[in-house]
């Protein structure tokens, strides 16, 4: 079950919104006359490079990144045919191990360059079979020894001026048989002295793959775009207390399937999977964050989705931090996100249905995930200025049969 | 499950976010920038959950971030 890889450019897409917050705080602090010692020794800084002969645009690594994630999942699923039953669900058991890197380098004083490089390696996913050498290919039954797939995604930030930022990224996704486009921009504005900060952002996302019937016969291409829109505010409400709301829309249209997934049919065979060819989302999200006085965090999150094929969802999740000492901090995660299925799931379709699906992911479900994780922060001498550690372990289950291990490992240098 | 009732949920909590008005100096903003006050996570880590979860259930997408993809995801 090979995952998209594409999110992590967006989650590198510069820095998060809070940070920004106290970012374009700081620069405003520093632009002010009342800073003027800090102004005179920031031309101090530029006399110095002038005399270096650093050139204002040469880029400087800001931090390297490394993450690292082990997922070993177990279950079982309509979609899948690998059971021991002809129209029975079938075995969803994977493992996946996913390496990322992520690179932020400035260039000169106004421009931040973010690239991120995830790959998926997967021991579980039809597709491998395509290249089999197999005729007609067995991308169902064989299902699959690995499959590889990995994304190059990277995000240009450029500071208009002390309170306004804007945006632009790019990326491609590759895995077989799929290619993956997209590119987006945005921005954000701060007000009131940095404690407002407002953002707007658009992304389009081009996929391209070939398309299969349910026994593994290719039948030319497909494919599908989509677009998302989304506005958000993050306030400062106290000198503890960050709050952030986002509102997004995403439009979907082309074929919206695998192509390949096929749904048991009450006349004693298998059908393919039918789908709408348009999709339109919405999705309401609310963060916070509260600092603790016994030196710890908690932040809060919500999510409420909602789709016109009839899926809504409603995502909680909460964290606890706690700091130890200066370098190390502990946390715990506990999520639960409760969906309705769309209109036409169904394990049994009728042979004459427009519409039909069994993917257990589109099934009324529930879904918790508990986990922990544990953060060391070492300051180190020039030229770096910080190694960072972190590791993690999350227990993801749900109640249609899906269940899986996470493990997690980071490592990074920051300069 | 009340979609209604949510929204009115989120909405309020929405105003409630946009009417902090008083600013918060610029020396008393220390917290905010421990990277445990971080309101959403670290970006790779946020990355890989977020894959997990928009291959795994229904509801990608939407907020800001990308949907469908992957050749299992809808």
């Amino acid at each position: 079950m090979p995952m998209d890889g594409r999110e992590a450019s967006d989650g590198g897409r510069g820095l998060h919104a809070w940070r920004r917050v106290a970012l374009v705080a700081t620069w405003m602090a520093a632009a002010s006359p009342a800073h003027a010692q800090d102004t005179g020794a920031a031309a101090a800084s530029r006399n110095d490079a002038a005399i270096l002969g650093q050139s204002p645009t040469s880029l400087r690594i800001e931090s390297v990144t490394t993450r690292i994630t082990s997922f070993n999942q177990f279950g079982f699923g309509y979609q899948s045919k690998a059971g021991p039953l002809p129209f029975g669900p079938g075995s969803e058991r994977a493992i996946i191990l996913e390496p990322q890197l992520q690179v932020v380098a400035l260039q000169g004083d106004r421009f931040r360059h973010v690239v991120t490089l995830p790959v998926d390696i997967v021991t579980a996913a039809s597709p491998d079979a395509i290249d089999s050498g197999q005729r007609p290919p067995d991308v169902v039954s064989a299902a699959s020894r690995n499959n590889v797939a990995g994304t190059l995604g990277w995000s240009g930030t450029y500071r208009v001026d002390p309170a306004s930022d804007l945006t632009m990224s790019a990326g491609l996704h590759v895995e077989e048989p799929f290619r993956s486009w997209h590119g987006g921009i945005s921005g954000s504005h701060a007000f009131a002295g940095g404690d407002t900060l407002v953002s707007a952002s658009l992304l389009e996302v081009y996929d391209w793959f070939d398309r299969f019937d349910i026994v593994g016969h290719r039948e030319g291409r497909a494919n599908r775009s989509s677009e998302t829109a989304s506005v958000g505010v993050t306030q400062v409400l106290t000198p503890g207390t960050v709050v952030s709301a986002n509102y997004g829309l995403t439009v979907q249209t082309g074929e919206l399937g695998n192509t390949w997934n096929s749904v048991p049919l009450w006349i004693g065979e298998r059908g393919a999977e039918l789908l709408p060819s348009e999709r339109v989302r919405h999705a309401f999200v609310a963060r916070a964050s509260q600092f603790l006085p016994w030196n710890g965090a908690l932040r809060l999150y919500y999510r409420l989705y909602l789709d016109d094929w009839g899926l809504a969802a409603h995502s909680v999740e909460g964290q606890i931090m706690q700091r130890i000492s200066r370098s190390l901090y502990v946390g715990a995660l506990y999520r639960l996100h409760t969906q309705t299925g769309v209109t036409f799931f169904t394990p049994l379709a009728g042979p004459e249905d427009t519409l039909r699906t069994a993917d257990s992911d589109l099934q009324r479900l529930d879904s918790q995930t508990i986990g922990g994780k544990v953060v060391l922060d070492v300051p180190v001498d020039a030229p770096m200025r910080m190694l960072h550690f972190e590791v993690g372990y999350e227990r993801y289950f749900r109640t249609n049969n899906l269940s899986m291990d996470i493990v997690t490992w980071e490592t990074g240098y920051r300069f | 499950m009340k979609p209604r009732l949510s929204v009115a949920a989120f909405a309020a909590l929405a105003c409630t976010s946009l009417t902090g008005c008083a600013t918060v100096p610029q020396n008393r903003r220390a917290l905010l920038a421990d990277p445990m006050m971080g309101v959403t996570d670290e970006p790779l880590d946020a990355a890989r959950r977020q894959k997990l979860y928009d291959t795994r259930e229904g509801a990608a997408g939407g907020d800001g971030t990308t949907a469908g993809g992957g050749c299992d995801c809808q």
